[in-house]
């Protein structure tokens, strides 16, 4: 994940800025009216926004979904919200999974790893809050709730790519 | 029929159409209007070529107006945590405008024979930069996101914050008597500015809702009674009326303030010009001959100074050279605040006036022309690239930020 850095500008607003692996560096300032100012930073004189794009506020949410790609698919993909120490994550059922395909109580994912399983998504739909007797089907997806360590196994038996 | 009314009505307009006029101008060849204001101001009244008789009175009521509206908007900007985390991280560039700015003007005060106390506002019209000329400059020119921005921004406010420390005591030794009751005029101004600072701070938030209203109408009667009364009252303590109105702004907060600017702007705007006007108005053209050559040099002077200042500030915030120099060129315009200060000694010394006048004029077109241009002066000198050149003055933030 790129590392941004945070500037404040007194009476206006604050300057947001990221220096690319090439070596680039692009900014937004977030002023305090909600306009948002695209800026791209000079090659030869890097304090300089040689560029400077004036985007009002629905104008920055749409491009940054255009930058970040769908946010939905993002969120099942590898979105992990952190909440102190409680971590809440997406994790695709792999087919090759031990537990592709077992039933909850079978699969006994909270024994094994301390991570409890609050929703499942499949195809034809989500299930919150599954039961013992909901399963784990291949390609699904399932909401897994605990600590990182425990996420962290549960991620590991359920998705060997992950 | 004819009356007085008529008269009255007649020279207002014209002036204000001759600001059109001159705004306009300023406008098409990229100059901020407030030093053409000025010269309309000194071409008029005593000693110009027009005299005003009808009209003087409300433009000196006007011009008081304009410096409570000037002084209340330019609070709107802040929050009083704003300030004060500003204050925290650029102490140094602050301490280095002072050091190099107030001294030219004080000196040179005193050579030319002021009252030391009219030196020491001398030094004050030299130290100040104009907030608003050079805001609007940077945002007219699209170099908010320039980094240098940051350090120039900081510079201001610090300057801002310093008159509200710098007007009441000067005005408590203007208007003051002995030296005791002086002295204790200006502590207890001081004291009473910090507590309703700090008033400001904690409870800025719930004044700020108290006064919101859904009425444009209510809230804009709202804002404008409410400050006039307590820049009115700041003023009576001899807190001086501008200080009133500039801490009324920061107090104000939250989704108010957007409001307020948007209906304050074209009153502060009318305003703001009424009040340059008024300041040439009286200052005798006459006087001005006398004075240039000390104006000059001290404008000679201070674009040093303040060049040296913004070339400092910059390069402590690990700033590439041509940042440097359009940082030092963007302090060098001096405006409002300087002809603010030069107002209060006004009557104790006439030449104070025609001073600041010509040093305010020479100085703004000097700092704009020279901040326009900066970048054709610097452009061939590439800069090297630091990784980490923003430490100073930004944080990392983790990770991406989620809105909701």
């Amino acid at each position: 994940m790129g590392k941004a850095t945070e500037t404040d500008l007194p009476g206006v607003g604050v300057r947001f800025e990221l220096e690319t692996n090439a070596g680039r560096c692009v900014g937004v300032v977030v002023h305090q009216t909600g306009r948002r100012d695209l800026v791209v930073y000079d090659e030869r004189d890097v304090d300089r926004a040689c560029e400077s794009v004036v985007l009002t506020e629905d104008e920055g949410h749409t491009l940054g979904e255009l930058l970040g790609g769908n946010p939905v698919l993002e969120h099942l993909d590898d979105a992990v919200h952190r909440l102190e120490d409680l971590v809440i994550s997406w994790i695709t059922i792999d087919s090759k999974s031990p537990l592709a395909g077992l039933t909850l109580a079978e699969a006994e994912l909270r024994a094994k790893t301390g991570a409890g399983v609050v929703a499942l998504v499949t195809d034809s739909g989500s299930i919150p809050i599954p039961g013992g007797a909901d399963r784990l089907e291949p390609g699904g997806t399932a909401v897994v709730v605990g600590v990182p360590a425990a996420v962290r196994a549960a991620t590991k038996l359920l998705n060997e790519s992950g | 029929m004819h009356t007085a009314g008529d008269l009255f009505v007649i020279e207002l307009g014209a002036v204000v159409l001759v600001l059109a006029i001159v705004a306009r101008l300023a406008r098409r060849v990229g100059l901020p209007a407030l030093p053409l204001y000025l010269m309309v101001g000194l071409a008029l009244g005593d000693g110009g070529l027009v005299e005003l008789p009808a009209s003087e009175e409300f433009i000196e009521v006007g011009a008081e107006i304009g410096v409570i509206l000037m002084l209340l908007m330019l609070g709107l900007e802040f929050s009083a945590h704003e300030l004060i985390d500003n204050v925290r991280r650029s102490t140094l560039a602050g301490i280095v405008d002072i050091a190099l700015n107030f001294p030219p003007g004080f000196v040179a005060g005193l050579l030319l024979g002021f009252d030391p106390i009219v030196a020491v506002l001398l030094g004050g019209v030299t130290y100040i930069s104009s907030s608003g000329i050079v805001a609007k400059l940077v945002a007219d020119l699209d170099r908010i996101g320039n980094h240098e921005t940051s350090v120039i921004l900081s510079v201001l406010v610090i300057e801002d914050l310093a008159m509200v420390l710098y007007l009441p005591i000067v005005s408590g030794v203007l208007f003051g008597g002995s030296l005791l009751s002086t002295t204790v005029t200006v502590i207890v101004s001081l004291l009473v500015v910090i507590a309703v600072l700090a008033a400001a701070y904690f409870f800025g938030d719930r004044l700020s809702a108290m006064a919101l209203s859904q009425s444009s109408e209510a809230l804009l009667l709202t804002l404008l009674g409410g400050t006039l009364l307590f820049a009115g009252i700041a003023g009576r303590l001899n807190l001086s009326t501008a200080v009133g109105a500039f801490v009324v702004g920061v107090a104000l907060s939250g989704d108010i303030v957007s409001h307020a600017r948007g209906l304050l702007l074209p009153l502060r705007n009318l305003f703001a010009a009424v009040f340059f006007v008024f300041f040439g108005l009286q200052v005798d053209l006459d006087l001005v001959p006398d004075v240039a050559v000390a104006a000059v040099v001290i404008a000679a002077v201070t674009i040093a100074t303040k060049f040296a200042t913004g070339w400092i500030a910059a390069s402590r915030a690990s700033i590439g050279k041509p940042g440097r120099v359009r940082t030092g060129a963007a302090l060098i315009a001096h405006g409002e605040f300087s002809i603010v200060i030069a107002e209060l000694g006004i009557s104790r010394e006439s030449d104070l006036g025609a001073l600041a006048a010509t040093y305010v004029i020479i100085l703004t077109l000097v700092g704009a022309v020279f901040y326009q241009f900066s970048d054709s002066l610097t452009l061939r000198v590439p800069t090297r690239h630091h990784r980490s050149r923003w430490q100073r003055t930004s944080r990392l933030v983790q990770g991406v930020r989620r809105r909701r």
